[in-house]
């Protein structure tokens, strides 16, 4: 029982300190997202997702997909995706970005908070993801 | 539809901010409650396997393919956490285990690609694309990342070690 008290009382810091972090950042994204500025950052982009072989059509579940993550944009990624009628080749593209780069914000604070290396682990994920889908974009050439 | 960039967007009705913050606490309690659920008894299990030798003897298998990305065979159970459920029960598998912070950067950083593959890999597969694939492709990129880290940390060990050794700067 001696062991068992300091164990639980570990377990509910820590899952303190991870809703500390989620909470708050959860809520800011639900109130951000909808601002104009983010509407219009396409324009800013577009030049960038070239680079990896992506239009500005992708631009939207593209971030969504980076800063809210898979799961929780998934709504917005299917919607834009089937509106937009977004090619096979820019799909492949953009699961490919985000399978190595998503939910990034999120992801980096919490392994911050038990002591991670936030800019190592960010720097690594973001320039994976550009090089092997700048890659990807070579080898299957656009019809 | 005249503006191609924000039409797609421009659909969905902007609810007010109140209306957001509601949304965003709401979605923030029930992550909250999905924390507790597997943080509380991971966390708690491994605390008390560690003064077992049950943990020691598993780790020792799994430490060969962990050793590859620099990390302590015990860490293999916070992949299976983190593959099988989410982050947040890898974190609570890794705190106990008192990592180094070049071996917590490098779960972050293989996790964050390959994690949680049984339901997202479910979820991926219902939206057309293929679920085994893609699962397949995140786990030999977590790898890659790995073997990108381990060398690019110990890179960086060797440059601040040097020039620490400069004249004028020690």
């Amino acid at each position: 029982m001696d062991l068992l008290l300091p164990a639980l009382l570990g377990a509910l810091k820590l899952s303190a300190k991870l809703i500390l972090i989620i909470v708050p950042l959860v809520t800011l994204f639900e109130v951000l997202r909808h601002l104009p500025v983010f509407r219009r950052a396409g324009n800013v982009v577009e030049p960038m997702m070239r680079g990896v072989g992506l239009t500005r059509d992708a631009a939207v579940p593209l971030f969504t997909g980076i800063f809210l993550g898979i799961a929780y944009g998934a709504g917005i990624i299917i919607r834009v995706a089937q509106q937009k009628g977004l090619p096979a080749r820019e799909l492949f593209l953009m699961g490919l970005f985000l399978a190595t780069c998503h939910s990034v914000i999120e992801d980096v604070l919490i392994f911050v908070v038990i002591g991670g290396n936030g800019p190592a682990i960010l720097g690594v994920r973001l320039g994976l993801a550009v090089v092997l889908t700048g890659l990807m974009a070579r080898v299957w050439k656009q019809v | 539809m005249s503006d191609p960039g924000a039409g797609a967007a421009a659909e969905e009705p902007i609810p007010d901010i109140p209306t957001r913050i509601r949304t965003g606490l709401a979605a923030g309690f029930w992550t909250s409650i999905k924390i507790i659920k597997v943080s509380v008894p991971l966390y708690v299990a491994v605390t008390l396997l560690k003064d077992t030798p049950v943990l020691d003897l598993l780790g020792k298998v799994f430490a060969p393919v962990m050793g590859i990305f620099g990390l302590p065979g015990e860490a293999a159970f916070a992949f299976v956490a983190a593959f099988l459920l989410n982050l947040y029960a890898a974190i609570a598998v890794m705190v106990p285990l008192h990592l180094t912070p070049f071996q917590v950067t490098q779960c972050g950083l293989m996790m964050g690609i390959a994690h949680n593959l049984v339901v997202e890999g479910g979820v991926l597969s219902t939206t057309g694309a293929r679920g085994g694939v893609l699962t397949l492709c995140r786990l030999v990129i977590a790898c890659a990342a790995g073997l990108l880290l381990r060398g690019l940390w110990g890179l960086w060990e060797i440059a601040a070690a040097w020039a620490m050794s400069l004249p004028g700067l020690s």
